[in-house]
């Protein structure tokens, strides 16, 4: 059996007094393609953020490709975050975290920072023209001029440039028209995974229905659904979420 | 409050005998005594409703008697520090201290007035010093030159503050944060450079000395700096109380509510924070202004280092040790700061390097100063608590020790753990045949097995309890979680309609006991 | 009075290139780091007396004591980066804390220099020699155009750095959104600790430049850095084009005021303009890119 892309055991994770995960276990392999669902306030973001290194903090083990980068990090939020990154972790987070001022060509060859990416970035930024057709007029404009399904996809596309092997995508639908909402999705599903995997935080399960390879849900900082496997199966076979 | 034991009854020879108690029986009954209000009632000030102590009356839980208990302990702090300070000076006759004491009394002043704009307007405004200065040289200038007497260099130095008070005002409304803080750094600059440069203002002599003062000079040198102090520490009182005035009335609760770059929601709820922003501008030059005029007064003239950026780090210093926000940090900070300046006055330039590393170490520890430093060990030891709670093994819902501390009600932590235990055993009794069982018959009769899992299931809280909620009669049902609290709807659970009553029942069921696996 | 107008550019062009050097110092370190360095004065001072010091024992020569500013300059930076920013940057209210860390810096740093150096101020060696350049009637002082020369080859180099290099492009990503650049693989502090070496070598040259007219003593960072700071405030914080024309807009009422009014006003005027300017474009000249910050 191969290793896992990311597997998380046992994480815990909140914001000062608040502990937000409880006790979470997730094993993501190559080529499978998540989705997960939950209210707001569950923690889904929360999730991705604690694999970036993000929370507050966190304790548990989380292993991407095999390598540890979560354990306890009390010193501060985001202090280890661009190393995990370059470990192969493309989070794309709720609400676009783009930088206005640059052109979306720059956000691009931002996002292809990694020292092996940097030298091909050129025909990454290719592939993700051709994910994103839309973007191809807009090279030269600056992103804050974008409208938010445009920013969407500038955020997408930064986050598909870097060689990442686990894509955390949360909430592309968020804001967004129905439609465009639709068509970000379609995009993202149209991803050729080869050796990577993604998971994909949505509150709205019609888009993700049929779609996906796995269907998480998650209640109170706890997943349900598919990582139930743990328990023994026989009894919640009636039950969906 | 006392404790009485029902059954206990007094051998003569023996004492006191225990007697075999029924079972069940509790073996000591608590008798309440009336306390007839004293837990709730609270001294105020006379002829308003202020009160003086914030107290609560609470049972204690360990033998229930009534206690009244302080919640806030500062007022008395403050009681016993400001009477500390009053009698200080009787208790020395060394110039060196006496004199630095009236120089903290009135920096104290100045760093109480200065509060009310950086700490409770949150405004970053550094021109507080060139509006004491320049009530301090307006009141030198007139009492040297017309020889007007001390007590009117006060209402000048409020005047000229008013006018200064004005000038800052305007710029603070359309300018924020940083772009305002420098502004006034250039106007204390300003201020300090044409000081130096012009003639009137004693270029040449480096000040202007020989104006009128308000210490009598029949008395003896002890006797004089004793008396500048209690009039300093009177200025100080006088700061203090402008302060509570400003800072716990109607005008602090807008500032506050309005800090910066959350204008625009004070303004939504209706919060006019531009009048109130001049309004405290106002107030505090006009108060800075009376200081500068009791500073010139008091040191019998003013000189240009009021201006200068190293007084201005000095009172930053202070404000930052003592902590920003807080009437008590001021005050502190300043205590700290001036005794390092004075009273070390033989390390020379040390003693700046010596408050510089203060300052540097208070800002770098410190989220708010001294006086923050209660709250951030707190928020520290919750999150250390949280983080090592997560660490240890799952234990079901169990209080571990660090939690235990903190509950007050014991009764609660040796319930967690008779639940815990509960529910371990009605795991080991959930298999399939019972599942099939209450498809089958979800309202009995049931097994043994099966009627302890449901009477467990309905002794649950009622928050997210889930329950059946009906559509259509006979037709629709869905399956809902209450709220478990008043006025609040219920939520849906799932998005499964159920065609049967008993259909409901089992999802009801399968869903408690997903629950109660997942614990 | 017109006859002064080629003395007054003149100055003002050296004037210009000096406060375009501090201003773009405080300005990017806002900007990338979110922190006002008011410890730029200090970094001024210190590397004065780095130059001065290497002017003393190495040698005089002029690149010899250029290089000693820069490089004391930077080290300096990167001291400020180590004691204001490193410890405090993940903390809560940042902002307001390092402002009031490097305050404390500045206060410390500024009287330890005193208790190391004395209150004597000290003179450096002329860079650029003594022969003045003639150009027709003006005749332009060597020191003068060492400064628009060597400034303008600086700040063209940084300005090219930051525009073209993969650091210049992870400087402005983190400018514009910090979470942001750490999610693309840049290291926060990294970049702060180059961020700070290269704006410490900018105040280091602009050190050893105005050193040229004035002299080098423990308390000379405070007017650079006052000025430094309001041009960058009126240039708007974060602007590079803006601190350029705002120090151009500075240079050139203070050469004006100087030569026709009288060395006293020069601040006042000075004040004037920035306030009229503040009034007028709240965030100052450029100040478009300080509400993307936030």
């Amino acid at each position: 059996m191969t290793t896992p892309v990311l597997d998380i055991r046992g994480l815990s994770a909140g914001y000062g007094p608040l502990r937000v995960l409880h006790d979470l276990d997730l094993t993501v392999h190559a080529g499978e393609r998540i989705g997960l669902v939950g209210l707001n306030g569950h923690g889904k973001s929360t999730l991705f953020r604690a694999v970036a290194g993000l929370t507050d903090w966190q304790s548990g083990s989380v292993l991407l490709n095999g390598v540890e980068v979560g354990g306890t990090r009390s010193q501060g939020p985001g202090r280890h975050t661009h190393e995990i990154v370059r470990r192969g972790l493309a989070l794309m987070p709720q609400g676009d975290a783009i930088f206005p001022g640059l052109t979306v060509r720059q956000h691009l060859d931002a996002g292809a920072y990694t020292r092996r990416a940097w030298r091909e970035r050129d025909r990454r930024c290719r592939d993700i023209l051709d994910i994103f057709p839309p973007l191809e007029k807009l090279l030269d404009v600056a992103v804050g001029k974008l409208s938010g399904g445009e920013r969407r996809m500038v955020s997408l596309g930064r986050g598909l440039m870097a060689d990442a092997t686990v894509l955390l995508v949360d909430e592309p639908s968020l804001g967004l028209a129905p439609k465009i909402g639709k068509t970000v999705m379609d995009a993202l599903m149209r991803i050729d995974l080869e050796s990577g995997a993604m998971i994909i935080a949505e509150q709205n399960l019609s888009l993700l229905e049929g779609r996906v390879t796995r269907l998480l849900g998650m209640h109170a900082g706890r997943l349900k659904g598919g990582g139930m496997t743990a328990l023994p199966g026989r009894h919640v076979t009636g039950v969906e979420l | 409050m006392s404790w009485r034991n029902p059954q206990l009854r007094r051998d003569p020879a023996k004492g006191p005998v225990h007697p075999h108690l029924p079972v069940g029986r509790r073996r000591w009954w608590p008798r309440l005594r009336a306390h007839g209000g004293n837990t709730w009632r609270r001294m105020r000030y006379p002829l308003t409703r202020r009160h003086v102590l914030w107290t609560r009356g609470e049972y204690n839980p360990r033998n229930l008697a009534a206690e009244v208990r302080i919640l806030d302990k500062r007022p008395l702090w403050w009681m016993a520090g400001l009477a500390f300070l009053a009698i200080a000076p009787l208790l020395t006759d060394d110039g060196t201290i006496l004199s630095a004491a009236s120089i903290f009394a009135i920096y104290a002043a100045i760093n109480l007035v200065w509060m009310l704009v950086i700490g409770t307007a949150g405004i970053t405004s550094l021109a507080t010093l060139a509006i004491v200065g320049a009530g301090a040289y307006g009141g030198a200038y007139l009492s040297i030159t017309y020889d007007w007497p001390w007590w009117s260099m006060l209402p000048v130095g409020g005047a000229i503050g008013l006018v200064f008070g004005v000038i800052v005002a305007l710029p603070a409304i359309r300018l924020e944060g940083f772009y305002y803080a420098l502004l006034t750094l250039g106007l204390a600059e300003l201020c300090r450079v044409y000081v130096v440069q012009s003639r009137v203002f004693g270029s040449a002599t480096g000040g202007m000395y020989g104006a009128a003062t308000h210490i009598p000079d029949d008395l003896s040198d002890t006797g004089q700096l004793r008396f500048a102090y209690y009039a300093a520490f009177a200025l100080m009182l006088c700061a203090l109380a402008l302060y509570r005035w400003v800072d716990g009335q109607r005008l602090g609760r807008l500032l506050r509510a309005a800090p910066e770059k959350n204008e625009a929601f004070a303004e939504a709820v209706g919060i006019d924070y531009r009048r109130a922003r001049i309004q405290v501008f106002i107030i505090s030059s006009v108060a800075l202004g009376v200081i500068g005029g009791f500073y010139a007064s008091h040191f019998k003239g003013a000189s240009p280092s009021l201006f200068s950026m190293d007084s201005l780090l000095l009172m930053l210093a202070m404000i930052v040790i003592g902590g920003i926000g807080k009437a008590e940090g001021a005050v502190v900070g300043t205590l700290i700061v001036v005794a390092i300046d004075k009273v070390f006055i033989d390390l020379g330039a040390l003693r700046l390097i010596l408050i510089g590393a203060v300052m540097l170490v208070s800002v770098l520890t410190t989220r708010a100063g001294l006086f923050g430093i209660q709250a951030q060990f707190r928020a520290w030891r919750e999150k250390k608590k949280s983080e090592r709670r997560a660490r240890r093994q799952e234990k079901g819902g169990e209080v571990v020790p660090e939690e235990a501390t903190e509950i007050a009600d014991k009764q609660a932590i040796y319930h967690r753990r008779f639940d815990k235990q509960m529910r371990d055993f009605l795991k080991t009794l959930v298999t399939d045949e019972v599942v099939e069982e209450h498809r089958l018959k979800p309202l009995g009769q049931h097994s043994e097995a099966l009627s302890r899992l449901t009477n467990y299931f309905r002794r649950g809280p009622m928050a997210d309890k889930y329950a059946v909620f009906t559509i259509v009669p006979m037709r629709e049902y869905r399956v809902v979680a209450l709220s478990g609290q008043r006025g609040v709807p219920p939520r849906l659970v799932n998005d499964r309609t159920y065609h049967s009553l008993g259909d409901a029942y089992h999802a009801v069921f399968l869903l408690r006991i997903n629950d109660l696996l997942e614990s | 009075m017109i006859a002064d107008l080629p003395y007054v550019i003149v100055s003002a062009l050296a004037l210009w290139a000096i406060y375009g050097l501090l201003a773009i110092g405080i300005s990017i370190v806002w900007s990338s780091l979110g922190m006002i360095n008011m410890a730029h004065g200090f970094t001024f001072a210190v590397a004065g007396y780095g130059a001065w010091l290497a002017a003393q024992y190495v040698s005089d020569a002029g690149v010899v004591v250029l290089g000693a500013g820069i490089l004391t300059g930077a080290v300096s930076g990167a001291l400020i980066y180590a004691v204001a920013f490193l410890p405090l940057h993940d903390k809560p209210n940042f902002i307001v804390r390092s402002l009031i860390a490097t305050l404390a810096i500045s206060l410390l740093g500024t009287q330890a220099l005193q208790w190391l150096f004395g209150p004597r101020v000290k003179s450096l060696p002329r860079v650029f020699g003594n022969t003045p350049l003639e150009l027709g009637e003006i005749v332009i002082t060597a020191d003068k155009l060492g400064a628009v020369l060597s400034s303008t080859l600086l700040l063209g180099l940084v300005l090219l750095w930051m525009t073209r290099s993969r650091r210049g492009l992870e400087i402005r990503a983190m400018m514009q959104n910090p979470e942001g650049a750490a999610l693309v693989g840049i290291g926060l502090r990294r970049t702060a600790m180059s961020v700070m070496a290269v704006t410490g070598a900018l105040a280091g040259l602009a050190s050893v430049l105005l050193s040229q007219t004035f002299f080098v003593s423990p308390g000379a960072g405070l007017q650079p850095l006052v000025k430094g700071l309001i041009v960058a405030l009126c240039g708007g914080l974060g602007s590079i084009p803006g601190a350029l024309l705002a120090a151009g807009l500075v240079g050139i009422t203070e050469a004006a005021t100087a030569t026709w009014l009288g060395g006293q006003y020069v601040l006042m005027t000075q004040f004037g303009v920035i306030i009229g300017v503040l009034l007028i474009r709240p965030r100052g000249i450029g100040g478009l890119l300080d509400e993307t910050r936030e």
